[in-house]
């Protein structure tokens, strides 16, 4: 199959779902269990788009600042355990105890320990759900750089930072790429979560608040202004890990 | 007397069982010297003893200069370009500007690589022009010695060709000192000017043979005698004695 026929089939197979989707959607208003496509499309264009976009900007914001707070954090602990190998014990239980622990859980401790307003809440609940996840995958990619390729730079008169910067670091990029576009997908949709329990904006918030005054439509449509949101960043962020990722092609 | 560059005394080394077993060498100042023996008898880990990667259980290495090495695999970082994979050891020793770049496109020149393939990834060209690479990232640092391992193996005939004779001619106008370790005799012996042969593990360097003044017929054969005394039946052995490159 040539390549532009995979991907001409990789659009018609998304939007062939999509279409599904939104029939199953038609037929369930048609129920009055749903409200429907039209009366959300409705809302949609309603909402003014200063709200939407301040919304919207402080779900990325939150997303974003605990996805950068998670991979600093990771990248310093993940390198200093391949550095100091009695670290590594360390940095494994930190995995684990936070991989064990769901977003709810952190959503509630952040709550119920900087309150209900503090912006810092959805922040660190995406940092506390994301660590992991870039933690595991810093730890592999540092284990399986290739031992042959340092010998390399030793052989040509390299220092101990040219193997950091001319092997060991581009050698996991791919792999923290890809957990970076993994991650900030899973930031953006943990963020609402805890947005909805306690923030002072941003589309989970919005959705809470929608719900509290039982309005379904407004429920769904910034449901869907935030599935539209989490695509358009998986989709930019791919694009940024095949063209870093060229080398392999 | 010429001067020696590097020199190996007494050298051992172990892993599960004993592989190098007391190797003394010496390599001249711009001589090129041949190491052959059976397989898996250690040429490896005595060229990496040598080029300071690997610590000997016993024994000294003295080097006088900069040491090259080329390795057995390209080992070139998949990540980087050709050019920019040919210039990490000039990087290294804080070589710049257009005299670094000169010299190393002059070396490219000479083993046939062109513009766009030094601008290419590695995963990208054969394993031929990765190979020219490898060796002309040894050589940009004009070192005072240069280690080879297999240089020629897993090419074809063609590019083995191209290889042996550019390194022959820059291996002299340079006036580095080679040690090159190869299962290929004709190749091998076709440039060195000396050759050591080791034996089976425990090894231990069997003899020595002068090549030079020799010609390639009598070069193979004198080793080809040795190598036939000492292990036997040569449809045993994995050294391909006078055998002619792959095509």
């Amino acid at each position: 199959m040539l390549p532009f026929e995979r991907g001409s089939s990789l659009r018609a197979g998304e939007l062939s779902s999509l279409m599904v989707l939104l029939s199953v959607w038609v037929l369930l208003s048609f129920s009055g269990i749903f409200p429907s496509p039209w009366d959300v499309a409705e809302y949609l264009l309603n909402i003014e788009s200063e709200s939407m976009f301040s919304n919207a900007m402080i779900t990325l914001f939150n997303s974003f600042s605990g996805f950068s707070t998670a991979l600093i954090s990771s990248l310093t602990l993940g390198v200093l355990s391949h550095r100091f190998r009695i670290l590594r014990g360390f940095s494994d239980g930190i995995c684990s105890i936070f991989n064990s622990t769901s977003a709810l859980i952190w959503s509630l401790i952040m709550v119920s320990t900087l309150g209900v307003l503090s912006p810092l809440s959805p922040i660190l609940v995406v940092t506390a759900v994301t660590l992991p996840q870039l933690l595991s995958a810093i730890t592999a990619a540092l284990d399986s750089v290739d031992e042959r390729l340092l010998e390399v730079v030793r052989s040509l008169g390299g220092s101990p930072s040219d193997e950091y910067f001319d092997v060991i670091i581009p050698s996991s990029l791919p792999a923290l790429i890809s957990s970076s576009r993994i991650a900030i997908g899973l930031g953006l949709r943990i963020s609402v979560v805890a947005e909805a329990f306690g923030s002072r904006g941003g589309i989970g918030y919005m959705i809470m608040r929608s719900y509290n005054l039982a309005n379904a439509t407004g429920v769904l449509a910034w449901s869907l202004l935030m599935i539209a949101l989490v695509m358009a960043m998986d989709h930019l962020l791919r694009s940024i890990e095949e063209r870093s990722m060229r080398w392999l092609r | 007397m010429a001067e020696i560059v590097l020199e190996a005394i007494n050298i051992r080394k172990s892993f599960n069982e004993t592989v190098l077993n007391g190797i003394n060498l010496r390599l001249e100042s711009n001589e090129i010297l041949g190491i052959v023996g059976p397989n898996a008898c250690g040429k490896t880990t005595l060229l990496r003893i040598l080029a300071g990667l690997e610590r000997a259980d016993d024994g000294e290495v003295r080097r006088r200069g900069k040491v090259g090495l080329v390795f057995q695999e390209d080992r070139l970082l998949p990540w980087m370009t050709l050019m920019e994979n040919v210039c990490l050891g000039l990087k290294y020793s804080g070589a710049r500007g257009d005299a670094a770049v000169e010299r190393v496109l002059r070396y490219s020149d000479r083993f046939g690589l062109s513009l766009s393939d030094l601008e290419s990834h590695p995963l990208r060209v054969s394993g031929g022009t990765r190979r020219k690479a490898a060796i002309v990232r040894a050589l940009a640092l004009e070192p005072e010695v240069i280690l080879m391992d297999e240089p020629f193996t897993g090419l074809d005939f063609q590019t083995t060709s191209v290889i042996r004779s550019t390194l022959s001619e820059l291996l002299r106008e340079l006036n580095s000192s080679t040690i090159i370790v190869s299962h290929q005799l004709e190749e091998l012996l076709a440039i060195a000017d000396r050759c050591l042969i080791m034996t089976p593990r425990p090894s231990k360097i069997a003899e020595e043979v002068v090549l030079r003044g020799l010609d390639l017929e009598d070069r193979l054969e004198r080793v080809k005698g040795i190598l036939l005394r000492m292990i036997g039946d040569p449809s045993k052995t994995p050294v391909r004695i006078g055998e002619p490159s792959r095509i």
